[in-house]
C-alpha cells in the first residue's frame, strides 16, 4: 500500500487529518509526504493509506503535486510568503532629518529654548513694567506740585490708587 | 485562627516555609479539575490546570496541543477516529 503517489491521511501531529501524497520512500519507517500537509519526512505508521492514487514520480516538486491535488478537488497546504516588515518610520525619519541637515535642527532647537526662557521668567517683565509706571508717576507728581502745591495730598492718593499693570 | 472567611474548606491550603523558619499557611482558591479525554476519560497531557484568570493570559498554543481536537481528545482516540474516517471513505 505504501508507494509513491499513494494518498494517505496523516494521523498524528499538527497536520493530522490532512491528505498527504507519498513523494518518496526514504527508509523502512520514513516517507517524504506533501499535499494538504507541510512537505516533510513522516513515519509510515503515522499514515493511513486510502484507495486514491496520483501520478507522480519519486521526488516531484510541490507545484506538480499541487496540480494533481487540484484535479482531485483536494485542498493544498501552502506556506505563506513572508513579507518584509518595515522598520518603524518615526525613528527613521527623525534620524534621517538630523543626518541631512543638522545645522537647521540646532537652530530650531535653540529658538524654542529662548522662548521658553522668556516664558519662564515673567516676573522680571512685570518688575520692568512697574518701574516704568513709577517713573511716569513721579513726573506727574512733580508737574502737579509745580502747578498746585495744594494738590499734594490728592496726587499722592492718586498715585496709590493708580492701577498697577496686569 | 485564620480569618473567618478563610475557615471555609473551599479554600486550598498551601504550607509555605518562610525564610525565618516558620511555616505559614497560604490560602487560595482550588484549582479546577484536570482535563480528560471526552471519549476514553484518560488525563490529557499538555493542558495546564490553572484558574481562568491565569489561562486568560497564556498564549493559545500553550493551553492545548496543536492538533485537531487538541485539548478535547487524547492522541490515541484521535488516531482511531481518523483511521475510521479514512477507511469509511
Amino acid at each position: 500500500m505504501i508507494e509513491v503517489g499513494r494518498i494517505c491521511i496523516k494521523l498524528c501531529g499538527r497536520d493530522a487529518g490532512g491528505e498527504a501524497a507519498i513523494v518518496d520512500i526514504l527508509d523502512d519507517t520514513y516517507a517524504l509526504i506533501d499535499g494538504n500537509v507541510r512537505r516533510r519526512k513522516c513515519n509510515i505508521f503515522h499514515l493511513e493509506p486510502t484507495s486514491k492514487k496520483i501520478d507522480i514520480k519519486k521526488g516531484d516538486s510541490h507545484d506538480i503535486i499541487k496540480a494533481e491535488f487540484e484535479k482531485l478537488g483536494l485542498s493544498v497546504w501552502d506556506t505563506k510568503k513572508k513579507e518584509k516588515t518595515q522598520r518603524p518610520l518615526k525613528q527613521r525619519g527623525k534620524k534621517a532629518a538630523s543626518a541631512e541637515n543638522p545645522k537647521k535642527d540646532t537652530k530650531n532647537k535653540k529658538e524654542p529654548a529662548k522662548e521658553a526662557k522668556k516664558e519662564a521668567k515673567p516676573a522680571e517683565i512685570k518688575k520692568e513694567a512697574k518701574a516704568e509706571v513709577k517713573t511716569e508717576a513721579k513726573e506727574a507728581k512733580q508737574e502737579t506740585l509745580q502747578e498746585n502745591p495744594s494738590e499734594k495730598k490728592r496726587a499722592s492718593k492718586k498715585l496709590v490708587k493708580e492701577p498697577k499693570p496686569e | 485562627m485564620p480569618a473567618p472567611r478563610l475557615r471555609s474548606r473551599s479554600f486550598r491550603r498551601v504550607y509555605v516555609k518562610t525564610p525565618g523558619g516558620k511555616t505559614v499557611i497560604h490560602y487560595g482558591r482550588r484549582k479546577p479539575k484536570i482535563a480528560h479525554c471526552s471519549k476514553c476519560r484518560t488525563i490529557l497531557k499538555g493542558v495546564p490546570r490553572e484558574r481562568p484568570y491565569k489561562m486568560q493570559n497564556m498564549p493559545k498554543s500553550s493551553k492545548r496541543p496543536e492538533r485537531p481536537y487538541g485539548g478535547k481528545l487524547c492522541s490515541s482516540c484521535l488516531r482511531k477516529l481518523l483511521i475510521e474516517k479514512a477507511r469509511s471513505q
